[in-house]
């Protein structure tokens, strides 16, 4: 029964050989096979390449198969025999998952024998599936629950004993309860084809096979939470859900993650002013259908930390909750006085609305620095220039590329779907990976170039030896860190890889349209912010502090309050009490991107909007209406009234940040590189570091994630899964 | 003579006007308690309230107490403290000056009722908030 998908579990690890990537990817290779053949579904002629499966073409005719092992993102394995439909003139039923099509074929998906099939097999499988939906998380949501309702039969006859598995331990997020697995190994090849952590696997045959890790260990990865989406029964559901809610209670609503700069489509789960879970939702685009565990489970640092109140430091310089109209009067009272020096910070999970807002009401008021947490340098053209801060190949080009470049920049953790393309496109495309920095696990092959900073200069002038392949590649991306570019030396170092890539946009076979330099963003709002005009980097505010600093949600530490000023006024807004509430005086509580409707513009470029799927918390409000309030008290009204104003502000700035759902392209590489040409500096020799390198680094990156008891949990988890003696 | 008249009303009526501190006295005390009042003076509490009785008057008028001053218009009945407060409702006619109350170790001193104060008791919830809230750091 288990036989594929033991010999597919055997091959894991080297890279997979032609035909079994065909097999997985005959639906991408459909282009190359023009001549089409054709088949009848239930008497409905459809015309399909050839190799294409009977479920494929069936799904063509709109006819859906019932399934449980299969999934079109995944290696076929063919094991649960769900799918058994009959063929015209065959003598037994076939799994439709795994046979390709012949011509002429005639496919019986509702015959007798088709009906007969499947009820069999229903039966087979619940011999050991326990009754227990009333307690199972996965009921009203199960495959195996709805598929019996509709192919099952509707007695038993099997009045033996269950045989009963134990519950592994797999770590802080995924709950397991082995005895309802009906071992459709989903979670198996998920684990070892996408998450790339050859830690799941099968034991034992027949009625003693197990799914688990053969030892106790923890399931070491950054994508752990998707095989909860992927298992069709109980077997594998969320820890930190678990009996919270049925799937029929719940509301529903789409949005975006801000946790990382890849801006995953996300649908908020809620129900009695609550988030209960965030799953993914499909952007082929963006995140296919998966979703990173610090996006999946941050939702309760959502509940913790808040701010709830408005505050103002009293005279003993304690804070102290207030109204809103005594927290908006001191600070517009200060922002008044201040006489224009005014200046804003921006932190990693804001919303353009917000920044906008925030921009103009600074400068409004005569201050001109408003600032980004994140540092981007200023040399050349700096952040004049959009290409030079986006991912230019978007991050569906990654499958079109055949060499990538990473530069200071862990993609695994900074941004995991991302890493999670790249390397499927490793898997199936002949993408071959190195990397300049630390030496990381990205979960695929990836030659390691050294951490020096001069390799750059040395990859530019041809000396390096690893030149050669760069030159010579068809479609090259170089992707930047920008952990690399808050260096010192970072201005010089990017240069650099502005010529570079100039370069090697000018030699390679992409041509124009191919866009070899990327910039990996780390946080949501950064791109947003350096299309409203933000300064990267706070280096400003630090050399000419202002009377009043705002910060909006500014919760990184880039500027500590030792370093400003005694009488300096510090205003935060933001919705968690962290570093950037603590240093002070006014505080005005705002929503986190659950809360509000909103813009983001992910590393692509490509802007996108969440959904308030509840209302913020407590006397918080949505943020750039308290700008807007703030603005009408200093004396200086903002001309915007409601949502449609802002983003006509936003529009008149930068068309491209309403443009919803589309990456807005972004040229003038050959200025860039040419002004690039001017910068000189000095170069410093400190290896190229990044701050994420293992996996508990993953897990809290901002104020939501620092809130979180489940990230807390996992970091802990992490650690102790160190002094594991079975972890090579 | 002087009943036939009515002179011994106004005499009454001089007299617990003395007795009140002159007419501005007499008239505070009207406008504090609504009440003028001619009693003897039984006993006073901890917290400086005066005890009067007058067997005269109808029963349940008869015996009355007067906050102490520091009070003003903010009294309540909740200032009277136990020991006090069974002879004001007629549950004894032993005052507490002549007749002790019991006193246990356990028992703890008589506290008002903080209703509608800073203080007032409000009963906790036992469920957990859906969002809890930052606490500023104290500073030292």
């Amino acid at each position: 029964m288990l036989r594929i998908g033991v010999s597919r579990l055997l091959q894991h690890g080297s890279r997979h050989t032609a035909a079994s990537a065909a097999a997985a990817s005959a639906a991408r290779a459909q282009s190359s096979a023009p001549e089409k053949i054709e088949v009848f579904i239930d008497d409905i002629p459809v015309m399909v390449p050839p190799g294409t499966t009977v479920l494929q073409a069936a799904a063509e005719a709109g006819v859906e198969i019932p399934r449980f092992c299969y999934h079109e993102r995944l290696s076929v394995a063919g094991n649960c025999r769900m799918c058994l439909v009959e063929v015209e003139k065959s003598v037994k039923p076939v799994a439709a998952c795994a046979m390709p099509v012949m011509k002429g074929w005639r496919i019986k998906t509702n015959s007798e024998m088709t009906r007969k099939a499947r009820e069999g097999v229903m039966e087979f499988l619940l011999i050991n599936h326990p009754l227990d939906c009333p307690i199972c998380d996965q009921g009203g949501e199960c495959d195996l629950q709805d598929q019996s309702m509709t192919f099952g039969s509707d007695r038993t006859r099997f009045l033996d004993t269950k045989r009963a598995v134990q519950d592994k331990n797999i770590g802080p997020l995924v709950k397991t309860i082995m005895t309802r697995c009906i071992h459709c190994t989903r979670c198996v090849r998920f684990a070892t084809e996408i998450a790339g952590v050859e830690d799941l696997g099968t034991t034992g045959r027949g009625n003693d096979m197990q799914i688990g890790t053969y030892v106790e260990k923890m399931l070491m990865s950054e994508l752990s939470g998707n095989v909860i989406d992927l298992c069709p029964v109980g077997a594998l559901t969320s820890k930190p859900y678990a009996f919270t809610a049925r799937p029929w209670e719940i509301r529903r609503t789409d949005s975006i993650d801000v946790m990382d700069a890849v801006g995953s489509n996300i649908v908020v789960n809620h129900r009695t002013g609550e988030v209960l879970r965030i799953l993914p939702q499909v952007n082929e685009e963006i995140n296919e259908e998966w979703l990173s565990d610090k996006s999946r489970f941050a939702y309760d640092g959502l509940k913790r930390q808040r701010l709830l109140y408005p505050m103002v430091k009293d005279s003993s310089g304690e804070l102290r909750s207030c109204e809103w109209e005594d927290a908006l009067i001191v600070a517009a009272k200060a922002l008044k006085s201040a006489d224009g020096s005014v200046a804003a910070i921006a932190g990693g999970l804001v919303d353009a609305e917000s920044l906008v807002a925030l921009k103009d009401l600074v400068n409004k008021l005569g201050g001109e620095s408003t600032c980004t947490e994140e540092i981007f340098p200023d040399a050349g053209t700096g952040t004049d220039l959009r290409s030079s801060y986006l991912l230019n190949t978007k991050i569906v080009g990654v499958e079109e590329a055949d060499l990538i470049v990473f530069i200071g920049t862990n993609p695994r953790y900074e941004a995991p779907l991302f890493n999670a393309r790249v390397r499927k496109a490793w898997m199936y495309n002949e993408l071959n990976a190195a990397i300049i920095g630390p030496k990381v696990d990205l979960t695929y092959d990836c030659e390691h170039l050294g951490d020096d900073p001069s390799i750059i200069g040395k990859l530019l002038n041809g000396s390096h030896p690893f030149s050669q392949r760069l030159n010579t590649a068809k479609r090259p991306m170089i992707v930047v860190g920008t952990s690399l570019l808050a260096r010192p030396d970072g201005g010089v170092l990017y240069s650099q890889l502005l010529q570079l890539s100039q370069k090697l946009r000018s030699g390679c076979e992409g041509g124009a349209e191919w866009r070899v330099l990327n910039v990996l963003q780390r946080v949501a709002s950064q791109v947003a912010a350096l299309d409203l005009g933000y300064t990267p980097g706070v280096t400003d505010i630090c050399n000419h502090p202002p009377k009043v600093l705002y910060l909006l949600g500014a919760d990184e530490g880039a500027i500590t309050r030792d370093q400003l000023p005694k009488d300096m006024l510090v205003i935060y807004q933001g919705h968690h009490g962290d570093r950037g509430a603590e240093m002070a005086d006014v505080i005005l509580p705002g929503a986190a991107y659950t809360e509000k409707t909103a813009t983001y513009v992910n590393t692509e470029g490509r802007a996108q909007l969440t959904r308030a799927a509840l209302v913020p918390p407590g006397m918080a409000r949505e943020d750039w209406k308290i700008i807007r309030a703030l603005s009408e008290i200093v004396g200086t009204k903002l001309p915007y009234d409601c949502l449609d104003d802002v983003r006509m502000r936003l529009t008149e700035i930068s068309p491209n940040l309403t443009r919803y759902g589309e990456v807005e392209e972004a040229n003038y590489f050959t200025q860039a590189s040419a002004l690039a040409q001017l910068v000189s500096g000095k170069q410093d020799t400190t290896p190229i570091d990044v701050p994420q390198k293992k996996l508990e680094d993953f897990y809290m990156t901002n104020s939501i994630t620092r809130a979180s008891p489940t990230m807390a949990k996992c970091i802990a988890a992490v650690r102790k899964e160190a002094a594991n003696r079975y972890i090579e | 003579m002087a009943s036939y008249f009515g002179l011994d009303k106004l005499v009454k009526a001089v007299r617990i006007i003395r007795n009140h501190g002159g007419i501005r006295g007499a008239l505070y005390q009207l406008y504090r308690v609504d009440d003028l009042k001619d009693g003897t003076l039984v006993g006073e509490d901890a917290l400086g309230n005066k005890y009067y009785e007058n067997k005269q008057l109808l029963l349940g008028r008869d015996r009355w107490v007067i906050y102490h001053p520091r009070y003003g218009m903010d009294y309540d009945g909740s200032l009277v403290p136990a020991e006090w407060f069974g002879w004001l409702h007629h549950k004894t006619d032993k005052p507490p000056t002549e007749v002790a109350p019991t006193s246990y170790g356990w028992l703890s001193g008589h506290t008002e009722n903080k209703t509608g104060t800073e203080e007032a008791y409000v009963p906790y919830s036992t469920t957990k908030p859906k969002i809890e809230a930052w606490v500023p750091p104290k500073r030292i």
